[in-house]
């Protein structure tokens, strides 16, 4: 049996996922400023708990803004394309992807798993999980609680400003003045929404459109996105690891490709070591 | 790591040349006092080129300038320095950096402030603006600047081209317009008389234009040979060689540089050296100006294969016989003739195409002639009047042409902080990959 592996490191989470003719394993752990280290750990607790040696891995690609950062990794793959090939896998009817990760959002318009355009906001933290997760700081809310809670407003507080600093400033004055902290988080999932589907209208946004991303585990936000595309939204049943299973999936086609040309692959390394974050 | 090994991008040698173009620019305007010459605070492509070069007046490009700061990544004690009366980031970089440039120097009596990269810009005895349908802030830059130089006159003249209109006849409107920017360039000539107190020497003026136009044929004939496959010179380069047609027009030294690049680049073509080996995307460059602290961007894309054969920012003329400029004895009433066929002579051609305009035609030629695979805009965010409407013209490219993938990069001219290396060149690999997919789907 062949098994390939995806590594997605993201601004704030790394996913690893193995898949053979199934989806074997998927882990999900905090990035820190060691990405070599912590791509050597996520790994390894991967292949822990799928019952696998490093030496059973056929072809590993890496993915993310982090995906220079893993030496065991046979081929880097932006997100953009992993997600649109995991995706593709998981939901098929999909043509438009909205990502909302932790430290940018994007849209991505595909066909038949294929990236056909993105775009991408990088520059400003609202319409990012950062942008979410300040906010929930600041009203003193843990971040998974938050969609469930802007659920029970009794209206959308408007919160005017979209520079991240000032819309917490923003927060805490109209906290208060009494404003119900559900009211308040409606009012957030309000502002990223409008800001992520004008980014994403950018696009020729086309049926059946998915979220994906730690954003897309927030109720509140995936709503307010409804509510701005004007139809209901598809999201995976574990939306983080899209980009990871794209990855493996990747390398399950590349390796495909090799085979039949006749070609073994040229792989990286042949064992997982520990790295240094200054090597 | 298994990364795929990376071509070396080859620049010409001719475009080593340019940085002393630039900074013989730069010191000209501050030995042109010793040498009794008048210096005007200038604008590109305003028409007034060849009346500056005939009457030894010597322009002191603000443009330039302020892009010399960025590429140098100096520009921001010039930005903090204007913003501090209050002129916003999201004013024209260009301009703020050189009004903040200019504030200091005044502060210091007229004397070059310290560190200024490569040497500073000298104090104009005027300034020529320009409100154009090219560029809006050309109009206002002067006449802020001027508040910081009272003394200094600021003449603003207006250059207009009949706004496209798929339902007009445009060969009606031109003669009008044409008759119009005439009369404003000899108001220029007048102005630029009274301030040196010297005559317009017009036969100095018609050899002036005379060799501009030999210029422009030049510089078309040595950019179309980019159309070889592989190509010979990038829009990296080309950022660097626009510098004598841009800021050196009229002159001899302007036409020499692209007989020498012209030669070069046919050596290379011969020789079989191209910017990428292998080449494995042809893009272009289809709108805006480029980030001048990040020109190494486009070794970025060199490096994965991808080359940019043309480019429409910078290739500011045309072949003079596609043109079809009426004959005139007046080289006043030619340089207007230019300057509006410059623009209009798309329009035909985007009436044929329904839906399109005749930027998106343009772009649309370069791509076929060029044989390119992709586009890239760059969204500026100070450079308003340019860059509005890139995001409707690469959906009407899509729309009316071919849904080729298109790379929108965002960022600015000169302010750095809306620049993330990082984030640009996982923009510039994603897209790779869509152009990957792309050839694939075409076969």
């Amino acid at each position: 049996m062949d098994y390939f592996a995806g590594v997605d490191i993201g601004s704030t989470m790394t996913k690893v996922v193995i898949v053979s003719d199934r989806i074997e394993v998927s882990l999900i752990g905090p990035t820190g400023p060691e990405h070599r280290k912590l791509a050597n750990r996520v790994m390894e607790e991967a292949l822990n708990k799928a019952c696998l040696t490093f030496e059973n891995l056929t072809y590993i690609v890496a993915t993310g803004y982090g995906r220079i950062n893993v030496p065991f990794a046979d081929r880097q793959i932006t997100e953009i394309t992993c997600h649109a090939k995991g995706l593709h896998s998981l939901l098929p009817s999909v043509k438009t992807v909205v990502d909302i990760g932790g430290q940018d959002s994007k849209g991505i318009k595909v066909v038949n798993g294929k990236v056909m355009n993105f775009v991408m906001n990088d520059k400003c933290a609202a319409g990012t999980g950062r942008f979410l997760e300040i906010i929930a700081d600041s009203l003193g809310v843990p971040l998974e609680k938050i969609g469930e809670i802007s659920l029970t407003a009794e209206k959308i507080a408007a919160v005017s400003s979209t520079c991240t600093v000032f819309a917490e400033q923003e927060i805490i004055s109209r906290l208060a003045s009494g404003e119900p902290i559900a009211n308040l988080l409606a009012g957030i999932h309000d502002a990223v929404a409008t800001r992520v589907c004008s980014l994403v209208k950018k696009l020729n946004v086309e049926a059946d459109i998915a979220v994906t991303g730690g954003g897309a585990k927030n109720i509140g936000l995936v709503k307010a996105l409804e509510s701005k595309f004007g139809r209901a939204l598809l999201v995976p049943p574990e939306p983080l690891i899209t980009g990871a299973l794209g990855a493996a999936l990747m390398g399950k086609d590349i390796f495909a490709k090799y085979m039949a040309e006749g070609q073994k692959p040229t792989r990286s390394v042949n064992k997982l070591e520990e790295a240094t974050f200054f090597e | 790591m298994a990364e795929e090994k990376k071509g070396r991008a080859v620049a010409t040698s001719t475009a080593a040349k340019i940085p002393k173009f630039v900074r013989g620019n730069l010191s000209a305007t501050l030995k042109a006092k010793e040498e009794g010459k008048k210096v005007a605070a200038a604008f590109i492509a305003d028409g007034q080129d060849e009346i500056m070069r005939a009457m030894d007046i010597v322009p002191a490009w603000g443009e330039s300038f302020s892009g010399v700061c960025a590429a140098k990544r100096d520009a921001e004690k010039y930005l903090q320095k204007a913003e501090s009366d209050n002129f916003s980031r999201s004013l024209c970089t260009y301009a703020t950096c050189n009004i903040g440039f200019d504030m200091m120097r005044e502060e210091l009596g007229g004397a070059t402030p310290e560190g200024a990269p490569w040497g500073g810009m000298g104090r104009p005895d005027m300034m020529l603006g320009n409100g154009q349908l090219l560029c809006d802030p050309r109009f206002k830059w002067p006449q802020a600047t001027q508040h910081y130089q009272q003394d200094v006159p600021v003449f603003v003249t207006n250059m207009y081209y009949p706004p496209w209109d798929p339902n007009a006849d445009h060969h009606e409107q031109e003669a009008i317009y044409v008759k119009y920017a005439t009369e404003e360039l000899r108001e220029t000539v007048k102005f630029c008389e009274k301030i040196t107190g010297k005559k317009m020497d017009w036969d100095r003026l018609a050899a002036t234009v005379e060799l501009s136009d030999k210029t422009w044929d030049l510089f078309i004939d040595t950019y179309e040979l980019r159309k070889h496959i592989p190509t010979p010179m990038d829009t990296g380069d080309a950022m660097n060689t626009m510098v004598p047609l841009t800021f050196n027009l009229g002159t001899q030294e302007a036409y020499d540089f692209y007989v020498d690049l012209n030669a070069e680049l046919r050596q290379k073509i011969a020789d079989g050296v191209g910017v990428a080996n292998p080449e494995r995307y042809r893009i272009i460059w289809a709108a805006g100006l480029p980030s001048w602290f990040a020109l190494g961007d486009f070794q970025y894309f060199n490096g994965k294969g991808v080359v940019f054969p043309v480019e429409v920012t910078y290739r500011g003329c045309e072949k003079i016989e596609r043109l079809d400029l009426p004959k005139t004895n007046d080289p006043l009433e030619h340089i207007a003739w230019r300057w509006v066929r410059y623009w209009t002579h798309w329009y035909d051609a985007a009436k044929k195409r329904p839906g399109s305009t005749p930027k998106v035609e343009r772009i649309i030629e370069y791509i076929e002639d060029y044989k390119c695979d992709g586009a890239v805009f760059h969204s500026a965010f100070s450079c308003r009047s340019w860059h509005a409407g890139i995001m409707q013209q690469a959906a009407t490219l899509k729309k009316v042409y071919k849904d080729i993938p298109i790379l929108i990069m965002e960022g600015d001219i000169v302010d750095i902080s809306s620049y993330n290396e990082a984030d640009t060149h996982n923009r510039i690999d994603a897209f790779i990959e869509t152009l990957a997919a792309y050839k694939k789907r075409q076969g």
